[in-house]
């Protein structure tokens, strides 16, 4: 499958007021599509910042980030959002729900932005994503109303109902008990295998990075390796007792 | 598809109303807080601007129907403006006259828009009323006449003679009560205050000597007490009163809610005089009269009470201490008459009928309607109620221009009121006069005067002299060419010339009459005076020919004031007459300035509060942005647009805005709906002026309507742009940050 995601010799820079400080001094990454990619570091190794370049959150200083063929770089704002809107699904690690709205509005929230579908079409996909993510029973619920493990299900389900080609999960258990966490990694593991859609997610779990097709590793914004990870030395946890 | 698209727009226009809403109620306190001073904004701007258009709306009627028109024209060569409803000073204000109103009238009336104009004069004049004594003593001057002139019947003879003692009972009675004024001058006053002369006037005008020799002499002690007593019992006062000269009849037309309310109007063509109802009473009545009508009113109309309101408290308290006006009317028989009813009527044995009095008027709510009833029953046909009765000749002094003193001789046809502004002091406050007789003492040359002057001049030989031949014209040296100009016998005029007396009469220009020439005295002057004026008809119009200071014009179409007024000005440029229009607000004065100044109070409130609430909505929707960061950049994220974000802030400031606005207006509305059916009384006579009536009834302006939902809008939309800006630059990266 062709590559989804090419990142070439990325470099990005912060200012801090005078003080440019360096998150990733260049990395070069392919993603194929229907992966399910492991980001692994320790703090400030720059796995968010590499998530926010694929993303197309924000754009390199230097290096090109190609998304579905396309230049980051080149794109204007609007165009970034679309492709966000289009291409793109987000897992955040704290949900990133609006509190305001329902389960269900939640989820429909990205195809009221797309504007293609109508009302019915709309409520048939969302009924569906939320009886694959087994919470269909709290639609109408409140995000307040419900566990961390189910807020998470319904940031997935969210985050796949446009049906993206890419769904990037920034730390998606760290907010999450390890019986929920593995859970999730299980729902979202699923849903690459039946959907084919590709993951890419950061943590700094070992137990977490074990699901993965592959783990990439950085160390202070460089690339160090990528394994699988059979040879990182982690074992996906089978459902332990 | 396009179908699909439309819906799917309303559906995401449905999500960000969705979001907006149930931010607003998840925050409700700071909504409540925000949408309450909208709602009391958009309600000051409903209930607040209909209060203040229906008072416009009436005052403007009140003005406009009583005496000012829609636009007042006058000469712009005036040094003063025109201010028709008086000016804080009593002195009239330097107009420059127009000098030919049937001009004035014909330029006037090219204009489209004018419907009626009406020539005016305003000013105002001393008017000396009756004075009790002087009446009686005039009463008993006529029956001494009738009685020296002889040739009556017995039983005519005996009536004069009962009429006679009951004159002098009364004249006695006054002098009585001189006396007790006397000594209570002297109980508070110190001795040399009180002029001696004067004290032993009346202590004669008391004694029973004085009375006892009165038939000896009744003239001369009728002249006595003329002299000595009357100016002493100065109950009647002179009376400033203000006054429109007009062309009554189409004045009558064009303010058609004036209405004669007792008499009648002046015929047409007649000269006359009209009393302001409201004048009539408040100075003309009998001041107990009107002191008891004045808590009636107060009582009946606006249920206030004696127990309650100072106002009735006080005019009870005068009434109680001013008796003396009552008793001065009083002869022999009515005091006895007075003592026997009131006695009666108080349960009391008093026969002092001061006191009996005092002790009637001295009323409390329980009391009053049955002494009301009581006075006007058994009292008030005893009592003259008026000191100026319709039907009466007045006669009115002034100060011309020039400071001559003018006088002229009216007949008092009537009294008149504008239909709605009976209790108001502002539009009661002019009295209305012919054209004729005000250009007369405002110190015109009217068509009359000269004629008089040339008759007398004719009559007397007279001419004018001018100051070359002045010498030889006094002292008879006839040298120059002027003398031919001396007519001896004239072709018509006055019958008596001045030949017989030898001499030439230097032109006499006042009117007045010279006691060298009895004939004249009895003849022409008298008569032109007498008769021709007060008599006269002048045909319909020639009032209109001659001098007027200003006038009112009438619209057809009252909304184009402005244009009107400068089609006025254009017409007179055009016809060569110096006119300059001003509009009824700027005629009336501070009067008309009032709306104006309330209405400026009002923007300024309403201003203060938008601004307060643009403040606050603004503050409110920051701390809203900033705590919704994350949400915010969650919503981009996910690839909401900038203006997605945009149109969810403005439509939660619009919400707000526009439910708390509009509950506010609706609020508002069913306020003024409500206080129109029942009405804002007025509080006072003033008020009665500024709402047209005893009673505001305000309405609903759909204007208002309009002007509070622009309000609301404009204030929600600016109290967004900040916050909303805010949100912009709000990035997706701000969703990822873990700072929580």
């Amino acid at each position: 499958m062709a590559a989804i995601v090419s990142v070439k010799d990325a470099v990005k820079n912060y200012t801090l007021g005078k003080v440019v400080v360096p998150a990733l001094r260049g990395i070069s990454l392919e993603v194929r599509g229907g992966e399910f990619l492991s980001i692994a570091g320790p703090s400030g190794s720059g796995k968010t910042t590499l998530l926010n370049l694929i993303g197309c959150v924000d754009t390199p200083t230097s290096g090109t980030v190609e998304v579905a063929g396309k230049d980051t770089r080149q794109l204007s704002e609007r165009a970034l959002t679309d492709l966000r809107l289009h291409t793109i699904g987000f897992i955040f690690q704290s949900f990133n729900l609006v509190s305001v709205l329902s389960v269900l509005q939640n989820i429909e929230l990205p195809l009221l932005l797309q504007r293609e579908l109508g009302t019915a079409d709309r409520r048939k996909r969302v009924m569906t994503l939320l009886e694959r993510v087994g919470i269909r029973e709290y639609a109408s619920h409140r995000p307040s109303e419900l566990s961390g493990g189910q807020r998470q299900r319904v940031a997935i389900a969210r985050a796949l109902v446009a049906r993206p080609q890419l769904v990037l999960a920034d730390e998606p258990t760290a907010n999450l008990d390890s019986v929920t966490g593995q859970n999730i990694l299980d729902l979202m593991k699923e849903l690459n295998r039946t959907e084919g859609t590709t993951f890419i997610f950061s943590t700094h779990d070992q137990k977490v990075m074990a699901n993965a097709s592959s783990i990439v590793r950085l160390a202070d914004g460089k690339f160090v390796d990528r394994i699988s990870p059979r040879d990182a030395g982690v074992h996906p946890a089978s459902a332990p007792a | 598809m396009a179908q699909r698209r439309l819906s799917a727009w309303i559906d995401t226009f449905g999500v960000v109303a969705q979001i907006a809403f149930r931010n607003l109620f998840a925050s409700r306190l700071k909504t409540i807080i925000v949408g309450g001073i909208i709602f009391f904004g958009a309600l000051l701007v409903v209930a607040g601007n209909s209060l203040l258009d229906s008072l416009d709306a009436s005052m403007s009627r009140s003005v406009i129907g009583s005496v000012a028109g829609h636009i007042q024209v006058y000469s712009d060569k005036s040094k003063d403006g025109l201010e028709v409803m008086g000016s804080m000073t009593m002195g009239d204000q330097d107009l420059t006259p127009l000098d030919d109103f049937a001009k004035v009238r014909q330029t006037l009336m090219t204009v489209p828009n004018v419907k009626a104009v009406v020539p005016m004069g305003i000013s105002g004049a001393l008017v000396t009323s009756g004075n009790t004594i002087d009446l009686a003593l005039g009463k008993l001057r006529d029956a001494y006449r009738k009685r020296l002139a002889g040739g009556l019947s017995a039983p005519e003879s005996a009536m004069l003679d009962r009429q006679i003692e009951a004159e002098k009972g009364h004249v006695r009675q006054i002098v009585v009560l001189l006396q007790g004024d006397l000594k209570n001058l002297k109980a508070v006053a110190d001795a040399r205050a009180i002029s001696a002369d004067d004290a032993e006037a009346v202590n004669r005008a008391a004694s029973e000597a004085f009375w006892a020799g009165f038939d000896k002499d009744p003239l001369g002690s009728l002249e006595f007490l003329e002299n000595r007593i009357a100016t002493q019992a100065a109950d009647a006062d002179l009376l400033f009163i203000r006054y429109v000269g007009t062309d009554l009849d189409s004045f009558g037309k064009a303010f058609d809610r004036m209405q004669i309310v007792d008499g009648t109007a002046v015929p047409a063509g007649k000269r006359g005089f009209l009393f302001s109802k409201f004048v009539y009473e408040d100075q003309l009545k009998l001041k107990s009269a009107h002191r008891l009508d004045q808590i009636k009113d107060s009582r009946d109309g606006r249920g206030s009470l004696i127990a309650k309101d100072l106002d009735l408290q006080r005019l009870v308290r005068e009434n109680v201490a001013q008796v003396r006006e009552v008793m001065l009317q009083l002869d022999a028989l009515k005091t006895a008459d007075f003592r026997a009813k009131l006695q009666k009527e108080l349960g009391s044995t008093n026969a002092d009928v001061g006191a009996l009095l005092a002790s009637f008027f001295d009323t409390d709510d329980q009391s009053f309607d049955r002494r009301y009833a009581f006075f006007y029953r058994e009292l008030a046909p005893a009592l003259e109620l008026y000191r100026i009765r319709i039907g009466d000749t007045l006669t009115i002094k002034a100060f011309t221009r020039s400071g001559y003193v003018q006088s002229v001789n009216l007949h008092v046809y009537g009294t008149f009121q504008f239909q709605g502004l009976e209790k108001s002091t502002l539009a009661g406050a002019l009295n209305l006069m012919d054209l004729v007789s005000f250009r007369e003492l405002y110190g015109f040359m009217t068509a009359d005067k000269l004629r008089e002057i040339e008759q007398l001049q004719k009559a007397a030989g007279a001419h004018e002299v001018s100051r070359e031949n002045a010498e030889a014209e006094l002292f008879g040296t006839k040298q120059t060419k002027d003398d031919t100009e001396v007519k001896p016998a004239d072709k018509g005029g006055a019958k008596a010339g001045a030949q017989p007396h030898g001499k030439h009469v230097v032109a006499d220009a006042t009117p007045g009459v010279s006691p060298e020439i009895p004939e004249l005295a009895a003849g022409l002057g008298q008569r032109l005076r007498r008769e021709d004026l007060v008599d006269r008809v002048y045909a319909p119009g020639e009032t209109q020919r001659g001098v007027v200071l200003n006038a009112a014009v009438i619209l057809k179409d009252p909304k184009l004031i402005p244009q009107t007024m400068k089609a006025i000005e254009d017409a007179g440029k055009r016809d060569g007459l110096p006119l300059k229009a001003i509009s009824w607000q700027k005629a009336s004065g501070i009067i008309g300035q009032f709306i104006m100044l309330a209405r400026i109070v009002l923007y300024v409130a309403i201003l203060i509060i938008f601004v307060i609430a643009l403040v606050i909505i603004n503050n409110a929707l920051v701390m809203a942005t900033l705590e919704r960061v994350k949400e915010i950049g969650t919503l981009r994220a996910i690839g909401a647009q900038r203006r997605f974000i945009l149109a969810m802030l403005v439509i939660e400031a619009m919400v707000v805005g526009l439910i708390f606005g509009a509950i506010g207006a609706g609020v508002g509305a069913v306020l003024v709906a409500i206080v129109g059916k029942i009405g804002v009384p007025a509080k006072s006579d003033i008020w009665f002026f500024f709402f047209s009536g005893p009673r505001l009834h305000p309405f609903l302006g759909t204007t208002n309507l309009i002007v509070a939902f622009v309000a609301v809008l404009l204030v929600s939309a600016f109290s967004s742009f900040y916050p909303a800006w805010l949100a912009m630059r709000v990035t997706p990266r701000q969703a990822m940050s873990e700072e929580e």
